[in-house]
This record gives structure tokens, sequence and C-alpha cells, in this order.
């Protein structure tokens, strides 16, 4: 008998690789098709081209595109590396005062969906708020300081927008650091100055870069910002071109997919190059002692000074916006922050928020949505990074295949998705069905990450055990390794179903008015001018999803998992 | 010459680990010793170092390397770990992965704030510093490809380099393999008597301590049970957990028969009716309830109808368990009610059931409480 045959993993492997290829291969397949087609009226191919690509060659608006989201990217990475660096150390490596501000700008953070906090910015350093009008009281001028539509504006607001996760990401890194390494520099007679540049960061260095080029990745195809902030201000870039070409009629779907295939192949060689910082920052990684309990850096006076940043970083990250939604939410109209506005507060949108079926639709759908597809990339990766993680059959494939999705900025994965579905015969475009499915491949290499690890973490031995003891592949797999990968399991499905309420690039060309999903109708009532009800309504959902945020953390750090699956 | 009075460090109730640290602890080191602190893990040796060092501040005490104070809870003085002019060799080594090897050496002297040093001087010491730690020509080496034995002689030369007026190494031999362990322990005690430098060393190994040692001080919660020179530690344990903790004693409970003097031979009433002669180095009263430690080593096995004779104990028992082990052979001997270990030379047998005498010298028994 063939014991390669034999061996249920193979069943496995091939079922799942099977799955796998069904959700990742044609969308990307439909993106190159569409991008060196011409179609008729009824989306048939009629024949191979080039004009789209061509088309972006000679207009310039493509190379402004390109470089408008460059910069964008870099700006907002450095802002937000430099602010939720700092913060990081501060919070994980030294004794300053009032840690939990850090945390808990990070925890509401993770629940607040993007658009939110970007309309909350658009406020605060719109032309009627606070910031402009302050100024225009004190210097009697008519015009605004500070142009919030401007490349300036944006790269702000995103950088404030990752600052919270690269404060947790940095911050895991901090705590795993050996703090011997930096006590050796001390008891070798450095001062903390000198420590921080020749001994701490250096280690970090890796870490860092690697950070900063996820960073970059995502701000690459960042849609909130660019289609709030920069859109109304004539800035383009390539995210919002790709969207515009989809949404104005006729919709020009092959200029879309040039577009994204650009964008596609710029993702994929910045990842390439991630794989490989990252494997560097792991280097580092492994000369540590053993665990000890942390040992802060006493910063003596300095401490006060640390104390401030963080309530400084507070106000600004979280308070701040979170006051503005609050304003905006009790004020039956748009108005600046002023005394007299005050005499208008009302709860009449909170009222119309938890009256009308419209809004508690929305948010059930929301909420299926994220579970069914949470629940559904669980499913494929706790068996495809099982094998994965223990070299079985085809494990590498699998990962790779579960991984395929990172190339897609979210709004090209969007057009994918939208272009596979429009030519197959199910009913399944314009229903909830196929945000699922677009969540489903974008969140697939979130699970994966979950999954590996944890099965990283797992002695081999224990299994083996299982085996030596008579038990076969699926009792083992069922009475062993899904018990005890229950934690990877758990903290990345809060994740995915954290992150699938959060962002707003996927379905927002996916949606339709049958089939709403939170991020979606924010971005749509703030478009339409109706920003009181959306506040209100968004102070709610986030109090719900910061509940769900605090599980996910509490339960991430009890069980030694960071943030991103580590 | 390094002094430390009343030294005080409380760890409070932590959900996961019970009330640790250190309690009034004072000694005094004359230049050049070798001090080992000793004890099993949560005793409080690390905590002592760790003050000392400067990584931990003390609830109370005072701390001085001959007239310098480092650290007085008194008067609220407290010199900044990076100027006390320390080495310490870290447990994990703490070698720096991002530079040389020579790089991680002239790292305190490019840090010094003290002087400065110029190219050659840097090279000379590190050369020198390298020199006796046997890694002449290692110093373009990344740190990063070092075996363990090299990385903790480079944590070594590091701590070394800038002529420091105290050696502090916590653990340093702990993350090495057996035969190194041993190997490394020659030559450490071999350095630092080369160099001459004051030593403070934290184990929990017995053998390192009494191998390496002019002083020791045995740990247990936080206070000292027994500082004293190895021998003293080793045949004169001051109480029974010291007695324990250093090799596996057997230990005996009694009545002291009639007052001894410290030190003197007396005689004591077990409390299975044998009766026995060994030392009181603290003297005792009649009638007194006492503990008598016996090494497995002091006790002589013999055949059950050997003579007996009064310059030395005898203790009839049956053998119930012997294994061997090469050079030496492990029985445990049943005497009355209680089961006494023995290690005795491999050549001869004893098997199971044997009735066999124990003896042993006077003063190989002590009491210790």
């Amino acid at each position: 008998m063939n014991i390669a045959a034999a061996d249920p993993r193979v069943i496995i492997a091939v079922v799942v690789g099977g799955v796998l290829v069904a959700l990742m291969v044609p969308p990307l397949w439909m993106l190159l098709q569409d991008s060196v087609t011409t179609t008729d009226a009824f989306g048939d191919v009629t024949g191979l081209t080039l004009q789209h690509f061509h088309k972006l060659v000679i207009e310039k608006r493509a190379l402004t595109s390109l470089v408008n989201s460059l910069v964008f990217a870099a700006g907002s990475t450095v802002l937000s590396l430099l602010t939720g660096g700092a913060l990081a150390w501060l919070v994980e490596r030294t004794n300053a005062p009032l840690k939990v501000l850090a945390y808990l700008v990070a925890i509401i953070s993770m629940g607040t969906p993007y658009v939110l906090h970007v309309i909350a910015w658009l406020f605060l350093l719109g032309k009627i708020g606070p910031l402009n009008d302050l100024w225009r009281q004190v210097t009697g001028e008519t015009g605004v300081l500070f142009n919030v539509n401007s490349m300036a504006g944006m790269i702000l607001i995103e950088g404030f927008l990752w600052s919270p996760l690269v404060f947790l990401l940095l911050g895991s890194t901090f705590r795993a650091a050996n703090a011997d390494m930096e006590e050796a520099a001390r008891m070798s007679g450095a001062s903390v100055f000198d420590t921080l540049r020749r001994i701490s960061l250096p280690l970090a260095m890796p870490s860092l870069l690697a950070l900063a080029l996820f960073v970059f990745i995502r701000a690459i195809g960042g849609f909130e910002v660019p289609a709030l902030v920069g859109m109304p201000g004539r800035i383009y870039v390539l995210t919002t071109d790709v969207y515009e070409s989809t949404v104005t009629v006729p919709p020009d779907l092959g200029h879309a997919a040039a577009f994204s295939v650009v964008m596609v192949v710029i993702v994929a060689v910045l990842l390439a190059f991630y794989g490989r910082l990252s494997k560097n920052a792991e280097r580092y990684h492994s000369i540590t002692g053993k665990g000890y309990r942390p040992r802060p850096f006493d910063l003596g006076r300095g401490r006060w000074i640390a104390g401030a940043l963080i309530v400084l970083n507070f106000v600004v990250v979280l308070l701040l916006p979170l006051l503005t939604l609050a304003w905006m939410s009790l004020l039956p109209f748009l108005r600046s922050i002023s005394i007299a506005g005050f005499a208008s507060l009302t709860l009449k949108n909170y009222r119309a928020v938890l009256t009308a079926p419209g809004y508690i639709g929305l948010a059930v759908n929301s909420l299926i949505v994220a579970a069914g597809a949470a629940t559904a990339i669980m499913a494929i990766t706790s068996l495809a990074g099982w094998i994965a993680g223990r070299n079985g059959p085809g494990g590498r494939i699998l990962d790779q295949l579960a991984t395929l999705s990172l190339v897609f900025p979210g709004i090209c994965l969007g057009v994918a998705v939208m272009e596979v579905w429009l030519r197959i015969p199910l009913p399944v475009y314009g229903t909830l069905w196929i945000i699922g499915i677009a969540y489903v491949i974008r969140y697939m290499p979130f699970g994966m990450r979950y999954i590996y690890s944890g099965v990283l973490q797992l002695h081999r031995e224990l299994e083996e055990a299982a085996g030596v003891a008579g038990a076969g592949t699926m009792t083992t797999l069922r009475r062993v390794v899904a018990p005890l990968l229950t934690p990877a399991l758990v903290a990345g499905w809060l994740f995915i179903f954290l992150i699938a309420n959060k962002e707003l690039a996927i379905a927002v060309l996916l949606a339709s008015p049958r089939s709403q999903v939170i991020a979606v109708a924010i971005f749509d009532q703030w478009v339409n001018g109706q920003g009181g009800e959306l506040a209100a309504f968004g102070l709610i959902w986030t109090v719900l999803m910061t509940i769900i945020a605090t599980v996910f953390f509490v339960f991430t750090r009890r069980g030694g998992v960071d943030v991103h699956g580590n | 010459m390094l002094i430390v009075r009343g030294l005080t460090k409380i760890y409070g109730d932590h959900a996961d680990t019970r009330a640790g640290g250190v309690r009034d602890f004072s000694f005094e080191l004359p230049p050049g010793t070798f001090f080992t602190l000793l004890g099993p893990s949560g005793c409080g040796k690390t905590t002592t170092l760790r003050c000392i060092a400067g990584l931990e501040r003390p609830d109370a005490g005072q701390i001085r390397i001959g007239d310098a104070t480092l650290y007085d809870s008194t008067v609220g003085t407290a010199v900044p770990l990076n100027r006390r002019g320390i080495g310490m060799v870290f447990q994990s080594y703490a070698i720096w992965p991002h530079m040389t090897v020579f790089e991680n050496i002239a790292f305190p002297l490019r840090v010094a704030k003290d002087r400065r040093y110029n190219r050659e001087e840097i090279c000379a010491l590190v050369d020198q510093s390298l020199g006796t730690v046997g890694l002449s020509g290692f110093g373009d080496r990344p740190a990063t490809r070092l075996s363990g034995g090299q990385q903790q002689r480079v944590a070594l030369a590091r701590a070394i380099v800038h002529k420091p007026r105290l050696l502090l190494l916590d653990e340093p031999l702990s993350n090495l393999d057996a035969a190194l362990r041993e190997e490394m322990r020659i030559e450490l005690r071999r350095l630092q008597q080369q160099i001459g430098l004051t030593t403070v060393y934290v184990t929990h190994d017995q053998a390192e301590a009494l191998a390496m040692s002019d002083l020791i001080a045995v740990m247990d919660h936080g206070r000292v049970a027994q500082m004293d020179e190895p021998r003293a530690i080793y045949f004169r344990p001051a109480n029974e957990f010291v007695a324990r903790f250093i090799g596996a004693a057997n230990l005996l409970h009694g009545t002291a028969d009639a007052p001894t003097g410290p030190g003197d031979l007396g005689s004591v009433v077990l409390d299975d009716g044998d009766r026995i002669r060994c030392v009181f180095p603290a003297g005792g009263a009649a009638r007194s309830a006492v503990t008598v430690s016996l090494r497995p080593e002091s006790l002589v096995i013999g055949p059950g109808d050997c003579q007996t004779d009064a310059a030395s104990n005898t203790l009839a028992g049956i053998v119930v368990g012997c294994s061997f082990l090469g050079g030496t052979a492990r029985y445990d001997v049943r005497v009355k009610q209680r089961i006494l270990r023995v290690t005795a030379p491999s050549d001869v047998t004893f098997p199971d059931g044997t009735p066999v005498h124990l003896t042993f010298a006077l003063d190989s028994a002590v009491v210790v409480g």
C-alpha cells in the first residue's frame, strides 16, 4: 500500500488547496485579463490590446497619481513611525507614567472604522473646524490657516490613523527585546541616551524597517484618506484613480484594471523586500536570554515629560476626534464649535439612529458578514496553517496561496472580485455574499499568520505522542492540535472581525443599497452631508467594537500572542 | 574593598510570584576576594547583585567601594549605574549582535564619561582584554558567529576592559554545557586571581561555589543562612538548610546528653535509641533537641561482623538499595526506622538485604541546630 496515498494530510491539502485556488486565483486572473483586453457592452472579451497601459503612460495624470501615492505613503509612514514608535518605547521600556492612556488609544482605535476617524479629522482641521475658526478669530482673517484637503492634510491624518497600530507592533518588539542588552550597555558606563542611540535603536532597526515597509504598503493601498481628504482637493492617488474609473458612467474597467495591475506589481515587489527584511529582523531575535520580567529605564525627572507626551498623544489621536464626533452627533446640522452651538444641542440624531430600522439592519448586516468571513477564514487556515507549519504535503504552496491576496490593495481587490462575480451566473453580485467573499480573500493572510505561528509554538512531540498512543491523523487534529490552537484561532478570528468592520476600500465597490455595511454607509452619508446621524451612529458602533477590541486585547496579552499573531 | 550594610530590597506579592528580595544583608570584602552568593532560585542572590550593580534601587542600606559611597538610603545617595565603574557579565551574556567582537568590547571605552580614549588606547586595551580571555585575533568576528563559550569570554572581556573596581557575575556558566562549564570554572577562577579583581558571583550550583570562592554566602528567602569559607560551609554547616543545600546530607534528630562547649565533641542520643558522639560547633545544653548532619561520603560501609572501636561512631543497618555510579556506589541503608544515604567506593558490593555496619569519624558528624 502506498503510504503517501494513505496519509489523510494529502487529502486535506488537496481539498484546502482547491478552495484556496478557487478563491485567490480568479481575481488576479481577471485583473490581468481586463488590463490587456477590450470588451463589448456585455463584458465579453473582444480582443487583446495594450491601450490601457498605453493610456497610463501617455496620460500625465497617471504619473502624478503615482508620485502622489509614493509621497503620501512615505510621509504617513514616517509620521506614524515617529509618533507610534516613540510612544511604544516610552510605554514598554521606561517608567513613564499614565501608560494606560496609550493602550486606551490603541484599543479604541482598533474598534473605530477608519472612515469615522477621518471624518472627525476633516471637521477638526476643516474650514469650519476649531483650528481654522480659532485662527480667524485671533487674526481677523477670513481665509484658512490650514487647508486640510492637501497633501499635508492627507499625510497628517493617515499618519495618525496608523500610529496606534505601529505602537502595538513596535511595543511587542520592545517587550520581547532582551533587557540584558540595554543593561549591559548601562553597566558599561553608557547614559540612557547613549544606550538608546548605540544599542536599542540599532537592535530594533531591522524590525523598524520591516514595520516601515509594512505601513508603507498599507498606505499605498489606503483608500479612506485619499477619498475623503484628497479627492475634494483634487489630489488623486492610485487608489482613488481606480475608484473613479470604476464609478464613473460608463465605468472604464480596463483603465481601472491597468491601474490595479500597476499597484499589484508595486506591492508585490515591496512585499518581496518585506519578506527579506522580516527575516533579517528575526536574526537579532535568535540571541536572547531567558524570559525576564521587564525592567524599564528610569527616566528620572524626564518621567513627567514622557507622561506629558503620552497625554498629548491621547488627546490628539483619541480624545479630540471622539469629542468632535460627539459634537457633530449632538447638533441638528454641522456647524463650528461655539458657545452658541451649545444652545442647540439635541439628542435628535441618537433618537433617529435608534428608532430607524435601517440602522439596526445595517449593524446586523455588518456583524453577520464580518463574523461569517472570520469563521470561514479560520476554518480554512486552521487546516492550511497546520499543514504549512508542519511542512506537510504541499505546505509551502498552501502558504503562498493563502497569502497571495496580500498583493491586492483593498480597492483593487474590490474591482477584481466585482469583475469575477459579474461574469459568474450566480446571484451573488449585489448581495452580502460578494462582500463576504471579498473579505475572505482579503483577510485570509491574517488568519494564516495567526495559525502558522500558533502551530510553530506547539511542540511537534505533542502530536507525535498522540500518534504513538494510537491516534490517527484526524483524531490527533481534533483532540490535540485544535484545543491547543484555540488561542490562535480566537485571536485570529477577533482580529479579522475587527479589521473587516474597520476598512472601507473593499466593500465600497461591492455594496449595493440592499447590502450595505457600516464603513460604506458612513462614507455615503458623509458624501451626502448627513454628518449628524452618521456621527451618532458611528459613536454607538465604536462603543460596541471597543468592547470586542478589549476582549481581543486582553485575550492576546494573556495568551502571549501579539496583535499580529507572532 | 566592597562594603555592604543592611541591604534590604523587598518585592511585593505579585499574582504569579511570592514576595522575594533580600533583607538586612551586610558583608565586607577585602580587595581581590572571590565572593559567591549561593542559594536556590528566589533566595535574593540576584537581587543583591543587581542592587550592587545599580540595576535595582534598594529599599534601605549602604553600598560602598573603598571610600566611594554608591548607595546610602540614610542620606539619599544613589550613584547612577553607568557611573559606578563596575563590570558585569550577564546570564545571557548580552553580546550585542549588531557589533563585531571588537566593538562589543570597546563599547565601555567609547562611552566612558570620565576620560576620552584615543584610537590607539582603545585598540591596545581591547587587544589586551581579548588576550586575557584567550580570544586574541577574534576582534573582527561578527558577534553573531560565536559559540556559547566564546560569547561568555567576550562578555567577560567587555566587563574587564575598562578596569572596573568590581566585577559582578550573574550565573555566567549556567548556559554552558557540562564539560565546558567545568573548564570555564577553572578558567574564570584563574583569570580572577590573575587580575586580582574583587568579584561577586551569583550561582545556584554548589559545586561551582565551592570550587571557585574565597567566601560564600548561602542565602535562603532573602536572608543569609551562613557566610564562611568553602571548607567551613561544607564541613561545618551552620544549620539544616545549609547542610541540605550543600550536598545531600543525612539529618538525624536526637537529644544532647550533657552540656557541651562550642567546638567540643559531645554525645547525642538519637530518637531511635542509638548513641553517637559528634561536634557541637556552637555548643549545646543538656537535654536540648539537636539535629546532626552526616555526609554520605563520611560514612564507611562494612560487613555486619566488622570490628567497632571507640574512636569512631558505628551504626548497624541493612542495605535496602544500591546503585552503581562508576567510580562510586550509592547505598540506601536502613538503620532502625530511618534510611541513610551512603556514598562508598564501588569495588566491593553489598547486595540488598546485607546486614552492614556504618562507621564514621567523630568529627564528621556535626550538630547543625
